[in-house]
Order: C-alpha cells, then structure tokens, then sequence
C-alpha cells in the first residue's frame, strides 16, 4: 500500500519535475551566458500558457500546433525582451539589468492581468481520463504525454548544445565571453538564440501545465518561476544537464512530500530545498567548476 | 598592411594607452615588448574589436577597423592568441578547433587545416577528444595557437606565448611560430621576454606606460644599451 504511494507519487513527481526542468533550462541558459537571473522567465512561461490556450479555443488548432505557435511566439518574445531590457545595460551592474528584468515580470503579469482578469481560465479537454496501469501505479493519457513532449524537447535541445554550430558557439559564449568573439563568433546573436530557446521551452511548459493543472492564469508564472528557478540552483545554475536533473529531483521530491502528508507544504518544499543547497552546495549537483591550469 | 595612428584607449578614467603609433608590413614578425602594465594587451584587444579606441585609426589593408565587432574582425584576416591562452576548458581539443575556423564553411579546407595543426602539434592530435581544461600549460598554448591558425588568419595576434612555459617549450613555441610565419602568416608578437622576441622578430617597438619610447629593427633594439639595460636584464 504504501510501496504503491509511492510509485504513484513518483509518476506524478517525474510529470511535474519535467515541466519544472524545462523552465529551469531557460534560467540556467541565460545565467550561463550573461550571469543575468531573468526574472521575467516565469511570466514569459504564462503568456505562453495563455498563447497556446487563445491557438487551441480560438483558433481551434490541434494541440501539438498550438505549442508550436506558444513556442514561436515566446521565441520572439524572448528576443525582443533582450534587445530592449537587457541588452543596453550589459555593461551596467548586474543590479541594473536585475532591476530591469523585475520591470519586465512586472509589465507582462499586469498586462496579462489587464487583458484576461485574474480568474484562471480552463484548459479545454483534449486527452480521456482514461489510467494506464503500470501494474502498481497508474499514469494518464496527459501524464504520458506531457512526459513525451519534454523528454523529446529535451533530448532536442541536447543535441542541439552538443553537436550543431549554434551550439558550440553557445557553449563557447558561456565559458569565455570575450575568447568566444575572437574566434569570430557574434556574441550578440548567440545571446538572442539563447533567449530564443530558452523562452520557446517555458512557453512549452507552460501549455503542459496548463493542461495538467487545468488552469491558466496571470500569476501562475509567479510560483513556477521560483520552483524552476530553485531546481536551476539545485542541479547549479548555468549547467543544463544539471536543470534537468533538478527540475525532475524536484518534482520528485515535492510528490514525495505531498505523500507523507506535507501537502500543505508543498510549494515550501522548493524553497526549502533552495535555502540549504545555497547553504551548503552553491555550485549545485552538477556546478561547473572550471579550473585554468597556467 | 596594419597601420595603428595615435591610438588612444582608456578603460573608464584610466587611459591605458596615450596615443601610440606603429605599422606591421606584409610577411614581417613584428614584437611589441614591454613591462607589467605597459599597454601590449590593451593594443591586442583594441585591434581585435574588443575595446573601442578614444581616439586614433587602426587601418588593416586600407580599411578602417575601429568600431567593427570582433567577429567582423576575424572575418576580415585578423586572429588573436590571447594572453593566458584562454581555451575553452569545458570543451574537447578538437571542439576548440573547430571554434577557430567558426567563420568558415569550406569544410574541406577545414579538415586541411586541422590536419595541418596536427601534424605541427602532435600532442593534441592524441589528446583530440580530452576537455581543453585538462591539458598542461604548454599543451594548452599548443591549443590556442592552432586555434588561432585555424581561422586561416593573414595576420594572427600572439600576446605572451611564452608566459609561465618551461625554458625548452618557450623554445620550441618560439619555433613554431617562425614556422607559422614562414608559411605566409604575418604576426605582431607581444612579449615580455625581449631576448626570445627580438631573435626572431623584423622589427621592435617598446612599449613604456602607454607610449612607444623605442622602435626600430629587431637586431638594433637588441643591441641598444637601454634596452639590454631594461629588458635583457644587462
Ligand atoms: N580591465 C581593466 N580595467 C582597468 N584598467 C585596466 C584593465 N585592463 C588593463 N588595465 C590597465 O591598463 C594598463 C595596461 O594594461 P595591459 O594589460 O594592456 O598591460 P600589458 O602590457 O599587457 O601588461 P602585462 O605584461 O602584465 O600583461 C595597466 O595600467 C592596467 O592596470
Ligand atoms: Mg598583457
């Protein structure tokens, strides 16, 4: 019985971990190559949780459209927020852009606000509530898939860091800043694919958990910024491989929590687990630590 | 073929460079030598976009290179080994390599080259798939020359090869990079070891807080008494 508990609760736990890890990747991506923690990442996330749900009622697209366009559209948005926001305060303090980054979470959630009121709206069914049974635990259609579609996103994105161009000069950029543009790579256009992916994943997440949570709302990218933003830490902010792990670690850890009966904290969890690898592991599970030999 | 004029560079209220002058001619080894703090890395990374000059013109072949991002340098035939080596320690040898020839789409005369770079550094054909941040100092200068080469660079940027390397390696960097020269590669040398520098350098200039105090052919600066005086330790 309770050896089942649990099993079920880490299907539900992998379900949400990867929704919070591929948020966390766009947080540690942009950390990766300017050291800027971009605040507005979560409301990003909800205007693509918003975008895919106008495609799918509205337009009526299918679902795997309608994440695309979410996707493209956050792309953009992503883009211009580093031309306009970030990007004329790259020499500036980190304080500044921090500050900026504050103003443009604040902008898009008001917006949002503005045009959709702050009543979460529902996200049309598209999957039976039909269970698989995985002999001792059971997992649903919309568990699967949202499973699939991050693992596959994944997947894409790894080998698109490891093995293309672009991502290789990514790479570059993180480690070396001023090496990367004399090898003639154009810094400025690897940060805008930075934020290009970066945006497009949490706009994917963003439709998942929408569906998942059956509601989209102005300040749901409030509190999964701040559970993403604290896998980024725990897996150590800046490395990818380690977003991944913390994001699944800690949608594992949070079902498990909520398993034991802590469900009244589980949004504590997060910042519980947060405050102590800040204490005792700064650099994460997976932090980079580059050593020059001279 | 590089003319700098009256350059001046500052880095906030400190100007780092107070308006020198030299020129690099086609095929020459030119060394800029020069104390702690003398301005030699500060006129690399102007040259190489990543500093903007106050005042001052930077002509290579005739076009004006101030204001020009430093990808658009390296596009034109400029490369830099920068001071310290800087290679990408979180990648591969061959990744760094490859990232030298980022420009570049011929990919036939990419793999020329990196044969090339092997045969001239065998050390880093066997290390090809080891993490750049775990070779020796001196493999990691190996690294960071090929990489500059890969760019098929007409001028190529070296600031203290020789820094922190073994007497025997300094030797054998020193080589290499007349091999490089002699190979139809024109290079302006930053040293702090004058001696090395000026044995296989065309000309000189000497660089002191900012300004050129001497300039001259190589063979003279080495026999001139200042010189010997401050930088050959005589
Ligand atoms: N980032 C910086 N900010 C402020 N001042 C700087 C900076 N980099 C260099 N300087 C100053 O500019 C002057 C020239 O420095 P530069 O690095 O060009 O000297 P160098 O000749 O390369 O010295 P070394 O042989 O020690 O490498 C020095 O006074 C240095 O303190
Ligand atoms: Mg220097």
């Amino acid at each position: 019985m309770i050896f089942e508990l649990i099993v079920q609760q880490l299907v539900n736990g992998l379900t949400l971990g990867s929704t919070y890890a591929l948020i966390a990747l766009g947080y540690t991506m942009v950390y990766g190559i300017i050291t800027l923690i971009n605040f507005a990442h979560g409301e990003i996330y909800m205007v693509g949780a918003f975008v895919g749900l106008y495609l799918v009622t509205a337009m009526q697209w299918n679902l795997l459209a309608a994440m695309a366009g979410a996707m493209a559209f956050c792309m953009v948005m992503g883009i211009v927020i580093e031309r306009v926001a970030y990007r004329p305060l790259r020499r500036s303090t980190r304080l500044s852009a921090l500050i900026s980054a504050i103003g443009v979470s604040i902008f898009l959630y008001s917006l949002m606000l503005l045009i959709r009121g702050a009543q979460p709206t529902r996200f049309p069914k598209i999957f039976p509530d039909r269970m698989l049974s995985l002999g001792v635990a059971e997992i649903s259609l919309l568990q699967l898939f949202i499973l699939a579609v991050s693992a596959l996103l994944m997947i894409g994105l790894h080998y698109l860091v490891q093995k293309t161009r672009v991502g290789k000069a990514m790479r570059a950029t993180s480690q070396d800043y001023d090496t990367a543009a004399l090898m003639g790579i154009d810094v400025n256009q690897i940060i805008s694919y930075t934020f290009a992916i970066g945006s497009s994943l949490a706009a994917a997440g963003g439709v998942l958990v929408g569906m998942y949570f059956n509601a989209v709302f102005p300040l749901m990218g409030y509190q999964a910024g701040l559970k993403a933003f604290a896998a980024a830490v725990l897996g150590g902010i800046g490395s990818i491989p380690g977003a991944m792990l913390g994001g699944v670690l800690l949608g594992v850890l949070e079902m498990l929590g909520v398993a034991i009966g802590l469900s009244s904290y589980r949004n504590a969890i997060a910042f519980t687990i947060l405050i102590l690898v800040l204490l005792i592991r700064p650099t994460g599970l997976m932090g980079r630590q580059i050593q020059r030999k001279v | 073929m590089l003319d700098v004029k009256d350059l001046e560079v500052s880095y906030g209220a400190i100007r780092a460079l107070h308006g020198i002058s030299f020129t690099v001619e086609e095929g020459e080894i030119v060394t800029l030598i020069g104390g702690n703090g003398a301005g030699k890395s500060t006129t690399l990374r102007t040259i190489s976009g990543l500093l903007r000059p106050t005042r001052g013109r930077l002509l290579f072949r005739g076009q004006d290179l101030a204001g020009m991002p430093p990808h658009r340098i390296v596009a034109v035939g400029i490369s830099q080994v920068p001071e310290g080596r800087r290679v990408f320690p979180l990648m591969t040898v061959l990744e760094n390599l490859e990232l030298g020839a980022y420009q570049r789409r011929d990919r036939t005369g990419i793999n020329a080259d990196l044969e090339g770079v092997f045969t001239k550094f065998p050390r880093l054909a066997e290390r090809k798939n080891q993490l750049a941040g775990t070779l020796s100092g001196g493999e990691q200068q190996m690294l960071a020359m090929g990489r500059a080469l890969m760019a098929r660079p007409q001028l190529m940027l070296m600031d203290e090869p020789s820094m922190g390397l073994a007497p025997m390696l300094v030797k054998a960097i020193f080589e290499t990079i007349v091999e490089i020269n002699r190979q139809g590669t024109t290079i302006l040398l930053v040293e702090q070891n004058a001696r090395m520098a000026l044995s296989i350098a065309n000309r000189g200039y000497v660089l002191e807080t900012g300004e050129v105090a001497l300039a001259g052919p190589a063979k003279e600066l080495a026999s001139n008494p200042e010189v010997r005086r401050a930088y050959l330790g005589e």
